[in-house]
């Protein structure tokens, strides 16, 4: 007898997004994603002018600020031909690996880590075992047991109150959690840490943005901050060193910390290592660029089929005609008017809302396909492309966190492994650290740049007739891509392509699901009135369904359930 | 392990919250230029149009005394309506199950302050209840009518807090560039 277990919202930061599965024998037979709000607001774009468009476009999300601010920059620049000085395009570099460094430790120990880790079992750790344990994975300087016997004590503190604050409502004492309570300490530990370092990397964006969310700096050309070695007001050799200290801030963490803790918590989880596959044709884009017009990369680009790294194609550029061309949407099962697949240049945008049909329509979200199939987008397809394609700091990266997983989990780690729920967390924190690596030879670039006397941040675009352009950006998220169609410096219509639409987008024309639909088939349930285990598979993509409304409900409504019917 | 209050981090903070390309959820950012616009601040006060920051809520708010956050409000009450909510009354429905917490990250970035330490002692939220919260760029009639009511409840909320903001003689055009004309 199957049981239908409704989750409505999933996301624990702002969107709305429903999952429905139906569950036969313990396990997931099949599954169905739905986003529950028209966005619609590249509407809002049409008529103005190209040059402001990033402005709006970073309020699509405000969570996914920069990085629609960066890809809408793009492709106006794309769409009238235009290249950026270099400067540029190493400040845009620190500030977009300084947001995805920020992003990852937030996504990890803020909204996903609490689906594997058991707040109120670390109650029972001992704080000199979970010292001794911490200091046998890094050599991160706060890991003493001072540290643990404090969080401890603190923990106990909110326990004793009879409230658990933010750890209310939490899945405590689930059959699915297995973590040892010196693993659940450690990990307090770290998500009370990581609060710090969250902010440190939100420094960076700032000091170079001029302002966090939504960077003031960005321009069509290049960027608005003017380079000035003497003056206060300017990027000068005080706010380098000062971007420099917090970049080695955050590579320390993220290497002892973050991607050690996923390591650890992830080799006590191997069966999910078996679970959450899903779609095993990979896209990512590149980024980092190196040059002014976009040709060379600091990370690679391209598509993975069939979960087959011997397939790889490599997206080599700005102009890259073999994504350019192979994108398109279909809203076969969207709330939209007709059933079409199209190229994101000729969409229209006509809601028509049904309700809920399993079998139609059943959500806002379209279905983008590359070559007409779905892909899975985010870190791991950005970590399986850099390792198809040899990207050293990937493989480097790679190879160290299966080491040390392997080490705890007491079994070879296989990179075949990687293609589930657990491959899509460690595969984040590796990408995470190749970022940080990365960052500080981009403050080099920079800095070498500016002391050859290079100080030019800017370009002048010019738009005449037709220009039509995309731009892309490989977010924390996964692929990102706007389209913009200009007439005599007008926008005529403009689309965005995002992360979390190739991955929660629904069934397509010919009814094949998407990532988080096929990845979710073959889930064990436990328990379906606490359906942690579906959590766990969505949640590894980090899903960020951009809609981005902020009503406060502060009479206390309730506003997720779980229902089982 | 305590939020360390960043230098030059105002100890008063006014946050205006919410999507200025969604209608009436623009409010936030609605007051925040109209106060940036028409009163200097004391520089114990900063006045920030957050947008819809979710968690990354956290650095804003860390090492802060007291929070003034102005937003629309979900409630019964007709659309227009200014409500005044303390930080006891924010927190006291602790985020749902953790399927929900979609709503926007503020309690969360509260209450994961309360643990941490180096949270606000004082949280006052100015709230409209919205009419229309969905693509476009400009207030509905009720809450336009009620916005000139909560820039003075933020204005009467820093009195209070003892930190008064002084009225221009001559105030500046409000920098509201969602609402210019150019769109469709």
């Amino acid at each position: 007898m199957s049981k239908r277990i409704t989750v409505d919202p999933v996301t624990r930061i702002e969107g709305h997004l429903r999952i429905d599965v139906e569950v036969d024998g313990g396990k997931v037979t099949k599954a169905w994603s739905s986003g529950q709000m028209w966005r619609g607001i590249e509407n809002i774009l049409k008529g103005r002018d190209p040059r402001e468009a990033w402005l709006f476009t970073q309020r699509f999300c405000g969570v996914c600020t920069t990085v629609h601010a960066v890809a809408s920059v793009r492709a106006v620049e794309n769409a009238v031909g235009l290249e950026i000085p270099v400067n540029a395009q190493y400040i845009r570099n620190l500030i977009v690996a300084a947001h995805a460094m920020h992003d990852h430790i937030v996504h990890f120990f803020h909204l996903s880590a609490l689906d594997w880790v058991d707040v109120v079992s670390a109650l029972k750790a001992d704080p000199a075992a979970t010292a001794k344990l911490a200091q046998s994975l890094s050599p991160w300087h706060r890991n003493s047991v001072q540290e643990f016997e404090a969080v401890k004590a603190k923990l106990a503190g909110f326990v004793d109150r009879g409230q658990l604050g933010i750890f209310a409502n939490g899945y405590w004492g689930h059959q699915a959690m297995k973590l040892p309570p010196e693993v659940n300490l450690l990990a307090v530990s770290h998500y009370l840490q990581a609060l710090d370092y969250q902010r440190t990397a939100n420094k960076v964006v700032a000091i170079l943005g001029s302002k966090t969310p939504n960077i003031q700096n960005l321009a069509v050309g290049g960027v608005a901050n003017a380079i000035n070695l003497d003056n206060q007001s300017t990027i000068n050799m005080n706010t380098l060193w000062e971007i420099k200290t917090h970049l080695e801030e955050m590579q320390a963490f993220i290497q002892h910390v973050y991607l050690t803790d996923v390591c650890a918590i992830g080799a006590l989880y191997p069966d999910w290592l078996g679970y959450g596959a899903g779609v095993t044709n990979y896209l990512a884009v590149p980024d980092l660029p190196l040059d002014a017009a976009g040709t060379q990369f600091d990370l690679p680009g391209g598509t993975i089929m069939g979960g087959d790294i011997k397939t790889f194609k490599p997206i080599g550029s700005f102009q890259e005609k073999y994504f350019a061309d192979n994108v398109s949407e279909s809203i076969a099962h969207s709330w939209y008017d007709g059933d079409w697949q199209k190229h994101p240049y000729e969409e229209d945008t006509t809601p028509l809302y049904t309700d809920f049909q399993d079998d139609g329509k059943y959500s806002w979200v379209k279905a983008p396909r590359f070559q007409d199939k779905p892909m899975q987008v985010g870190p791991l397809a950005q970590v399986l492309v850099g390792f198809a394609s040899g990207h050293e700091p990937t493989v480097k990266w790679l190879n160290w966190a299966i080491d040390k997983a392997s080490g705890v989990a007491g079994i070879r780690i296989q990179p075949a492994m990687l293609h589930s729920t657990l491959g899509r967390h460690l595969a984040r924190a590796v990408r995470c650290m190749v970022i940080a690596e990365t960052s500080l030879k981009h403050w080099q670039l920079l800095v070498d740049n500016i002391a050859r006397g290079d100080t030019t941040t800017f370009n002048k675009p010019e738009f005449t007739g037709r220009q039509m352009g995309f731009g892309f950006h490989e977010a924390p998220r996964g692929t990102l891509s706007h389209f913009v169609v200009i007439q005599d410096g007008k926008i005529e219509n403009y689309q965005a392509v995002v992360p979390s639409t190739w991955n929660a987008g629904p069934r397509d024309g010919q009814g094949r699901p998407g990532p988080y639909e096929s990845s979710l088939v073959g889930n064990p349930i436990a328990d379906a009135e606490r359906p942690l285990e579906v959590l766990r598979t969505i949640h590894s993509f980090d899903p960020c369904l951009a809609c981005a409304v902020h009503t406060l409900d502060p009479e206390g409504r309730e506003l997720g359930t779980v229902r089982v019917l | 392990m305590t939020a360390e209050h960043d230098p030059g981090t105002a100890a008063v903070a006014v946050l205006g919250l919410g999507n200025v390309l969604m209608g009436d959820d623009a409010l936030g950012p609605w007051v925040v230029a109209q106060l940036a616009a028409a009163y200097d601040f004391p520089p114990e006060v900063e006045v920030l149009d957050l947008g819809t920051p979710g968690l990354d809520l956290h650095p804003h708010i860390a090492g802060r005394r007291a929070l003034v956050l102005v937003d629309v409000v979900r409630s019964d009450a007709p659309a227009g309506t200014l409500r005044r909510y303390t930080k006891d009354e924010i927190l006291r429905h602790v985020p749902g199950p953790r399927v929900s917490p979609h709503d926007p990250g503020v309690k969360e970035a509260l209450l994961s302050l309360e643990f941490a330490g180096g949270g606000p002692a004082e949280v006052v939220l100015v709230g409209v209840v919205p009419q229309e919260v969905s693509s476009g760029t400009s207030l509905s009639a009720p809450v336009r009518a009620a916005a000139d009511a909560a820039v003075q409840a933020v204005v009467d909320e820093l009195v209070r807090l003892g930190c008064p903001p002084r009225r221009r003689a001559a105030p500046a055009a409000p920098d509201l560039w969602w609402e210019a004309a150019g769109g469709a």
